[in-house]
């Protein structure tokens, strides 16, 4: 090709938007496992008309399934809300409008993990 | 909201097969998922927050409804997973593969591997659901 109509375009500098797009990534190559692991255990070795209270008082008592819960909390959601929000901005375009939209799902996004993590962290209470 | 409508209207005139179709199934599925995810860590939070009432969450999953929905979640779940899987290779390690005949080939692959792990955990979940609501199979 002839040089003179040849347009370089320079590398954007990475920011925030493409740390995130990354993340989306990578943390589904981490989620595929987990996620599958959880859906075959639950939903198909178990099923749902197996689970109650007293056998996710079971599964706590082992440090190792509450870590892997854990970990399913922390990348999941978060894949989740940012997958929202890439789903939310092709629809919402002024950049104010965006900022409010990265705040609010942040917000969502802190108030679920802490009743999620609380409820982790605390297990599972006897009735009384 | 009109860019919403606009969006609509082009999700269905636009022709864009198979590559328009795994980008609405990983937006749906991943929504789905997304929208389920809340509502379970919620309900598993009760345990710690009000376990008597967990009981009752359990036996709105236990519906014949949920056991359906649960299904389809597995599906998007599945589905999701593989869809993504292709698109981060694709996007990470080979993007010389952002072609459309090769896009094409590589979504009817996408379906049917979903289709594959998906069809014997359907089954599963339909026989718990007639054996636990419906006292099928001597349940």
């Amino acid at each position: 090709m002839n040089a003179s109509t040849v347009r370089t375009v320079q590398k954007p500098k990475p920011n925030y938007e493409t740390i995130a797009w990354k993340w989306m990534r990578y943390s589904a190559l981490l989620l595929i496992p987990l996620v599958w692991g959880h859906v075959l255990l639950q939903d198909i070795i178990v099923g749902v008309h197996r689970i109650d209270l007293d056998y996710v008082a079971l599964r706590w008592a082992s440090i190792g399934w509450r870590t892997y819960d854990t970990l399913l909390l922390a990348f999941a959601f978060a894949h989740g809300v940012n997958g929202i929000r890439q789903v939310l901005r092709d629809y919402i375009h002024s950049p104010a409008k965006q900022k409010w939209l990265n705040w609010g799902l942040l917000a969502f996004w802190v108030v679920i993990v802490a009743i999620g993590g609380i409820a982790l962290i605390g297990g599972v209470r006897t009735i009384p | 909201m009109s860019s919403f409508k606009t969006t609509m209207i082009g999700y269905v005139g636009y022709r864009g097969r198979e590559g328009q179709i795994s980008f609405l199934l990983h937006r749906i599925t991943g929504l789905g998922t997304a929208l389920f995810l809340t509502i379970h860590i919620l309900d598993t939070s009760l345990v710690y927050f009000f376990p008597q009432l967990y009981s009752h969450a359990i036996d709105v999953y236990r519906t014949t409804a949920f056991g359906i929905g649960e299904i389809a979640l597995v599906f998007s779940v599945l589905f999701h997973g593989v869809n993504g899987l292709r698109v981060a290779y694709v996007d990470l390690i080979a993007p010389k593969l952002w072609t459309i005949p090769k896009s094409r080939s590589s979504v009817r692959w996408t379906l049917a591997v979903t289709l594959i792990l998906w069809l014997p955990a359907a089954g599963i979940m339909l026989y718990n659901i007639l054996r636990h609501n419906y006292g099928l199979f001597g349940g």
